[in-house]
């Protein structure tokens, strides 16, 4: 299952989440500074959520 | 007349005014729902990094239910993913969320694909406790499970249907799902909606699927008004209108409470307005009965964490400046479950995983969970021979730094050169007692920390990018790089079922990885 982490395309497998997501794009510790991450309607996500195929995350 | 004729004349006119298709049309109705999602069973107020203190508390957010009760007829709902993952739940195999939701007198819970973790027989004796039903309308093959329900309430009549990711089979142990039917949610409330859409006036899905599909069902479904959604874990600050349909989500973790209030005029909704509310202890504003029973369970897992599960004659040895710079016994032991459990030819975790020492004696439930505080989950993939000799060079490229990836292994030993250029470090590497074949693929298992990318490394990314095709075979689900994954279960508790399997152990450090001269 491929995602986008700003744009870089991240690797996953099946059932991971968004934490997951943000390892791959090596940007976990943006958030455990304060940033957030949000979908494409930009609403903030939680850290467990689930993620589906294509699905776009942004970290700011 | 009599008068008793008369109070008898007056009572059939109430009760026929009130339910009435005509008369309720004529009126305005106020309805409130309020909604939880994706609470996995964290009842205590939790800390979260980068967060704004703490957050969440069964106890004061079911003070804020009964607040909200109040002013307005009113329907609490659960959009699935409520009894597993956090201690507080796991620990009684979902037991303390259902008494919990008891209590609170939820209305409807969809299910959620992590309701599963605890296999089919657990699920079902869940529903069978639960006060309120539980709905799956695309799900068959669960006993107890509803496809919706029609509440009345405010004299309006409500129909709930719940719904639930067709991605089950892939997000929770497959072996948890064998012998039941999925089917879309999408073809599941369509059909439902046919024939609900007639007799009620309103049709509220419980949707656990995510945010992006509940839009698509919002704009491919005709005849909702209103999806309470969950498994994105989307914090939806104001509610979402697709195609006139309401969408809502609370977040995660029972950090925020949604409030959708809805004014119902002439058959249909005329207004509305939903909010989240934050959950954060407040002095004063706890409900008293669901304390006392969040602090009763507390006490349960405070017991069960002092159990002993097993014993050993050594230090097991799992402090941070060990494990990232050498090969350890916790780390060997660790590695060799992991091992055993997935069948796996090789194991390699990151050193970063295991947090602290064990002392020798009893050890103790809690030992083992702080010695392994993450939640991280088993997977084993198929690597070339290069690819693993890659997470090795990865692994002891920053031992000088004590980087959390050193490897701990098992199934495998090799020699490194500290001193050498990173990348360049790693000499010889024996898989088995044979010297590692570059081109060969092996079955290694890990966890889903370094799968995902984490602590550098990226093989384990590159072996997932080839061709995909997962299927769940034998109860397993697999594809042509995917040997196993089990995310409904914790490694911490792999571990505890090892430990209880084999009472006393005394596990050394094997020269499995060697520093060259």
């Amino acid at each position: 299952m491929k995602v986008y982490v700003n744009d870089r395309p991240v690797e996953l497998l099946p059932g991971m989440r968004v934490r997951h997501a943000l390892l791959g794009a090596g940007l976990l510790p943006e958030l455990e500074a304060g940033r957030k991450v949000y979908d494409d309607w930009g609403n903030e996500l939680g850290l467990d959520g689930a993620l589906s195929p294509g699905m776009k995350l942004w970290v700011k | 007349m009599s008068l008793d004729f008369s109070r008898f004349i007056l009572v059939l006119f109430l009760i026929w005014s009130v339910f009435s298709p005509e008369v309720v049309n004529a009126r305005e109705v106020r309805l409130r729902l309020i909604h939880l999602n994706d609470f996995h069973g964290f009842a205590l107020p939790q800390k979260v990094p980068g967060g704004e203190g703490e957050e969440g508390g069964a106890a004061y957010m079911a003070y804020q239910v009964e607040q909200l009760r109040r002013q307005h007829p009113t329907l609490l709902l659960a959009a699935g993913d409520m009894v597993h993952g956090d201690n507080w739940a796991n620990l009684f195999k979902g037991a303390s969320v259902i008494a919990l939701m008891n209590l609170m007198g939820f209305d409807a819970m969809a299910l959620g694909n992590h309701d599963f973790n605890y296999g089919q027989q657990v699920l079902e004796q869940l529903i069978a406790a639960a006060c309120f039903p539980v709905l799956g309308a695309n799900v068959q093959g669960v006993k107890g499970l509803q496809a919706f329900v029609v509440k009345s309430v405010g004299g309006l009549r409500v129909a709930l249907i719940g719904v639930v990711t067709s991605d089950v089979p892939v997000t929770t142990h497959p072996r948890n799902v064998m012998g039941l039917t999925f089917v879309s949610p999408e073809e599941a409330v369509r059909a439902l909606v046919g024939k609900l859409r007639p007799q009620v006036d309103l049709v509220i899905v419980i949707s656990h699927q995510g945010y992006a599909q509940d839009r698509e069902l919002a704009a491919r479904v005709p005849g909702l008004d209103v999806i309470v959604g969950g498994h994105s874990h989307t914090k939806l600050e104001e509610p979402a209108v697709v195609a006139g349909v309401i969408i809502v989500q609370a977040y995660e973790h029972g950090r925020r409470l949604g409030v959708l209030d809805l004014t119902w005029r002439d058959g249909k909704i005329v207004a509305h307005e939903g909010r989240l509310l934050p959950i954060r202890p407040a002095s004063g504003q706890s409900d008293p009965k669901v304390a006392a029973l969040v602090a009763r369970y507390q006490k349960k897992v405070d017991q069960v964490l002092g159990e002993p599960v097993g014993y050993t004659d050594v230090v097991l040895e799992g402090d941070s400046e060990l494990v990232r710079t050498r090969e350890t016994n916790l780390g060997n032991l660790v590695a060799d479950i992991i091992r055993a459990k997935t069948k796996a030819e090789v194991a390699l975790i990151n050193g970063g995983s295991i947090r602290k020492s064990i002392p020798p004696g009893s050890i103790r439930r809690r030992e083992v969970y702080a010695a392994l505080p993450f939640d991280n989950y088993l997977v084993a993939l198929r690597l070339t021979g290069r690819q693993l000799k890659e997470a090795l060079e990865h692994g002891v490229s920053k031992v000088e730094e004590h980087a959390g990836a050193f490897p701990q292994v098992s199934g495998l030993s090799f020699t490194y050169d500290p001193k050498g250029p990173p990348g360049s470090r790693v000499r010889e590497v024996l898989v088995g007692g044979q010297p590692l074949e570059m081109t060969r693929e092996y079955v290694v298992a890990t966890n889903d920390f370094l799968v995902a990318g984490g602590d550098g490394y990226r093989m384990f990314q590159e072996a997932l990018g080839g061709p995909t095709g997962y299927e769940n075979v034998g109860g397993v689900l697999k594809s042509p790089k995917l040997v196993y994954v089990n995310p409904g279960r914790w490694l911490r508790e792999e571990v505890v079922d090892f430990l209880r399997a084999h009472p006393r152990l005394a596990p050394r450090v094997e020269g499995r990885i060697r520093e060259s001269q």
